[in-house]
């Protein structure tokens, strides 16, 4: 179908980066974004006993907010093939892997006695299911930023190449 | 190949009102075809019928022989470039000159060569990362030529493109939709109110007025033998000076002056002794002579040439009034009597406004 070798095929698909968008990092830090709103949705919607009202929540809280604002300043920046937003990304994507082992956790492991019954914080099934979620926020970030960063990386290497011709 | 071909084309909107009226025209391939007229003369109407965006009332288009006249605008393989250059805000020079071909799903590498080919073709190289709002006018229409450019069509059409320009950068696109049309041999239709637009581009000019086609020919014929009076008047900066004259023998007369006829002018008013003919003459074809004296309104300095503005006779009516292109720096003030002669004159019927030949 197409009239390019594969020398020049590689040739003009670094070129366009340079006109082109990093949009699979972009969306992929979109994406992560998304199922970080289904973790905090479903941890917050739990309601039993009093269990969650600690600083804990609070600055898991804060974390969300923080981690929306960063992920998507990251999505618009690896768009533009900035490599510190990539890092950045990454950077994310271990926080929200290490995420699983503080507030789900804890909550799974936790229970509540209420008039003599004993409840468990979080079961199971929504305990894979928040898993799941941080899990897959964290692969979209993890993902965003290798991208980002190899993506960066090549393209500055070729406008490298570029102006060391120009010159 | 891209031959077109109008047949007898008429528009005629929903309220009546018709706006073309039997239009024919034969474009050759590679043609550089101007359509030139004052507002609501018709000329945007014809081009938008020719794309697609108007429909066409009465008539036929043909495109290489094959009729089109019912064909949608998106199977006429024709670009138009429009006035307000329709750029999308959002996007990128890039992502603007490319949007037609990623639209119709072309291979990403195929269409990077054409837009960075159309690019270099504009001087747009160091522009495509930035957004429309980012760039001049100029450039910006040469983005929107450039996303006709990289569609490779038959034919080009443009739609007052340099309307939206400051006088500076419309020379400069100007010479540039020249030198893309020498480069790229494109059949290309062009209009605009600009005369000066219309005889420096084009191979031919359409003159229109109130929906007629007035002239077709070549820039120079238009300006050295206008059909009638209309054109006569519209083609040419400052506009040609017009007196109504009664032809005798061997000269012509006005309440202000008497010229002697020339044999061939003689020849060609034979039939017109004793009647009244509209004589117009070109300010630039006025010299500095003994025929007619002009007392002097105003002068304007040009540089190369002065316009002297006056009028014959002892008061200024709209037969008396006189424009001429002088060479050279002069100075003269309101008040001054000239002396003039015309070296060039053209006949018009007064009855038909055609002229005389």
């Amino acid at each position: 179908m197409t009239q390019f070798s594969p020398e020049e095929q590689k040739l003009i698909r670094l070129d366009r980066m340079r006109y082109t968008k990093n949009v699979l990092s972009s969306r992929l830090a979109l994406l992560a974004i998304v199922f970080d709103v289904l973790y905090f949705v479903s941890i917050y919607s739990s309601d039993v006993g009093s269990w969650y009202y600690t600083l804990l929540i609070g600055a898991s809280i804060v974390y969300n907010l923080l981690f929306m604002l960063m992920a998507f300043l990251s999505s618009e920046g690896v768009k533009s093939y900035r490599i510190g937003y990539a890092w950045l990304l990454m950077a994310l994507g271990i926080g929200q892997i290490v995420r699983i082992f503080i507030l789900p956790m804890q909550a799974w492991h936790a229970e509540v006695t209420i008039s003599k019954v004993t409840y468990p914080i979080m079961e199971t099934p929504q305990f894979t299911y928040v898993v799941i979620c941080l899990s897959l926020s964290a692969v979209c970030c993890l993902v965003a930023g290798i991208i980002g960063v190899i993506r960066s990386r090549t393209l500055n290497a070729y406008t490298a190449t570029l102006s060391e011709k120009a010159a | 190949m891209a031959n077109i071909s109008l047949q007898h084309l008429d528009k005629i909107y929903d309220n009546k009102v018709q706006a073309v009226y039997d239009f024919n025209l034969e474009v050759k391939d590679g043609e550089f075809i101007v359509l030139v007229g004052p507002s609501g003369c018709g000329k945007s109407t014809t081009l938008r019928m020719i794309a697609g965006l108007e429909d066409i009332t009465a008539g036929k288009l043909l495109l290489d022989g094959e009729d089109i006249t019912a064909t949608p605008p998106k199977d006429r393989d024709m670009a138009m470039v429009f006035q307000n250059y329709a750029l999308y805000g959002h996007m990128t020079v890039y992502e603007n000159m490319a949007f037609s071909l990623t639209l119709r799903k072309e291979d990403p590498n195929l269409i990077h060569q054409k837009v960075m080919a159309a690019a270099e073709i504009l001087h747009l190289t160091d522009q495509l990362n930035k957004k429309p709002k980012q760039l001049s006018g100029g450039q910006r229409q040469r983005v929107a030529m450039g996303r006709a450019i990289v569609r490779n069509p038959k034919v080009f059409l443009f739609d007052e493109p340099l309307s939206n320009l400051d006088a500076k950068l419309r020379g400069a696109t100007r010479r540039e939709i020249l030198l893309l049309h020498k480069r790229m041999k494109a059949t290309m239709l062009y209009v605009t109110h600009d005369q000066t637009e219309a005889l420096t581009l084009a191979d031919r000019i359409v003159c229109m007025s109130m929906g007629h086609v007035q002239q077709i020919g070549t820039p120079l014929e238009l300006y050295d033998t206008p059909a009638n009076l209309f054109v006569a008047s519209f083609i040419g900066l400052p506009p040609m000076n017009f007196f109504k004259v009664q032809v005798e023998e061997n000269r012509v007369c006005h309440p202000l002056f008497s010229m002697q006829l020339t044999p061939e002018e003689q020849q060609l008013l034979k039939k017109y002794i004793g009647q009244e003919v509209t004589l117009g003459v070109r300010p630039e074809n006025i010299a500095e002579g003994d025929e007619i004296s002009m007392k002097v309104v105003s002068n304007e300095n040009l540089g190369m040439s002065t316009l002297v503005h006056g009028y014959l006779g002892d008061v200024r009516t709209s037969d008396s009034s006189l424009t001429c292109k002088l060479r050279g720096w002069c100075d003269y003030r309101s008040g001054d009597v000239v002396k003039l002669s015309f070296e060039k004159r053209h006949f018009f019927d007064s009855q038909t406004t055609a002229a005389i030949r």
